[in-house]
């Protein structure tokens, strides 16, 4: 079985349609509303995905964890990680599948610079990615092109192993952390991105350091 | 006479502390190694307010120029320390109030 995770907060006019598009490249779509203040969840349901509801506001990476727990227990084979406001492509996702199975990956990481198709801003692909991919050296996890990007598929194996424990946005480098710590393999596959928004910026990346730096004193 | 009578001032102060300490440790609410911290700190503050010159001997010693600096530099260092282990319990409660809020989220599957 193969299950799309999708977090969403507050994403009423994107989620119908991006649940109604992941349904025609996966079995069951698994939003995990965060404490919407719109109708993200009713939204949701409409489409066909099946919603799982934080009663308080935790984060992106909170809400991926909480798919995976779901996912490990109706025993899914692959889950796809899949942001809520439209930014991925779906025409990305059979053929990153594919590349992963025949790979023999255990966990594929979409990238942004694998081909042209992404218009990324110009500060953010000069200035924070590197700094981003400084910081993920600094922390040792794997070394990868795109060092933060929200489309991932991973198998049953790396399902087991990358348990997320970072709540915000620092999940992106823990589960590059987690890769390398229990030794899976790895590939990354060209996808498209669609800026609606800008996304992380300077303050975002210092919280990042803050929580992965914090992170490191906790079991 | 006012330095004698803030000094007696002080050290009462500094004995309701270390009561009120022992009386929290006694109801558990301080674990031994806090208890520990908070009495050894009033004693401290109170040899330096009965005997000022102590800070300047270990000043010197450890090649500070004045006392007041070097208790200065301690109080810093002390108070981010404080700071650092309190953003670590904060951490700590995010994390069992994640594992609450994600519990009551799958129990609705």
């Amino acid at each position: 079985m193969f299950i799309a995770i999708v977090p969403a907060y507050n994403e009423e006019k994107r989620i119908a349609k991006v649940v109604s598009d992941l349904l025609k490249s996966v079995d069951s779509v698994i939003v995990i509303d965060d404490k919407s203040s719109d109708n993200t969840i009713e939204e949701a349901k409409k489409s066909g995905a099946r919603v799982l509801q934080h009663k308080i506001n935790l984060g992106q990476g909170a809400a991926l964890e909480t798919g995976h727990e779901y996912a490990r227990s109706i025993g899914a084979d692959y889950v796809l990680h899949f942001d809520g406001d439209g930014q991925f492509c779906v025409e990305d996702i059979a053929p990153a599948l594919k590349n992963l199975k025949e790979s023999k990956a255990d966990i594929l990481f979409g990238s942004r610079f694998l081909d042209n198709r992404s218009k990324v801003p110009f500060l953010k692909k000069y200035f924070l990615l590197p700094i981003g991919r400084f910081i993920n050296k600094l922390f040792g996890v794997v070394s990868l092109k795109d060092s933060q990007n929200g489309f991932r598929i991973l198998n049953r194996n790396a399902l087991e192993k990358i348990k997320i424990t970072q709540n915000g946005m620092a999940h992106a480098t823990e589960i590059m952390g987690l890769t390398r710590k229990h030794n899976l393999n790895y590939v990354e596959f060209p996808v498209k991105v669609i800026y609606h928004e800008y996304g992380q910026g300077i303050g975002g990346g210092v919280k990042i350091v803050k929580d992965l730096f914090l992170g490191k004193f906790l079991k | 006479m006012l330095l004698l009578l803030f000094k007696i001032i002080f050290a009462l102060l500094a004995l309701s502390a270390v009561f009120t300490v022992w009386n929290k440790k006694q109801k558990t609410l301080l674990g031994p190694k806090a208890t520990f911290f908070w009495i050894v700190l009033w004693l401290v503050i109170t040899l330096v307010v009965f005997w000022p010159n102590s800070t300047q001997i270990l000043a010197e010693y450890v090649g500070i120029g004045r006392g007041v600096d070097l208790v200065i530099y301690i109080s810093i260092a002390c108070l981010f320390y404080l700071v650092f282990k309190m953003n670590i319990k904060i951490e700590g409660l995010k994390r069992d109030l994640t594992n609450v809020v994600r519990k009551e989220s799958l129990k609705e599957k």
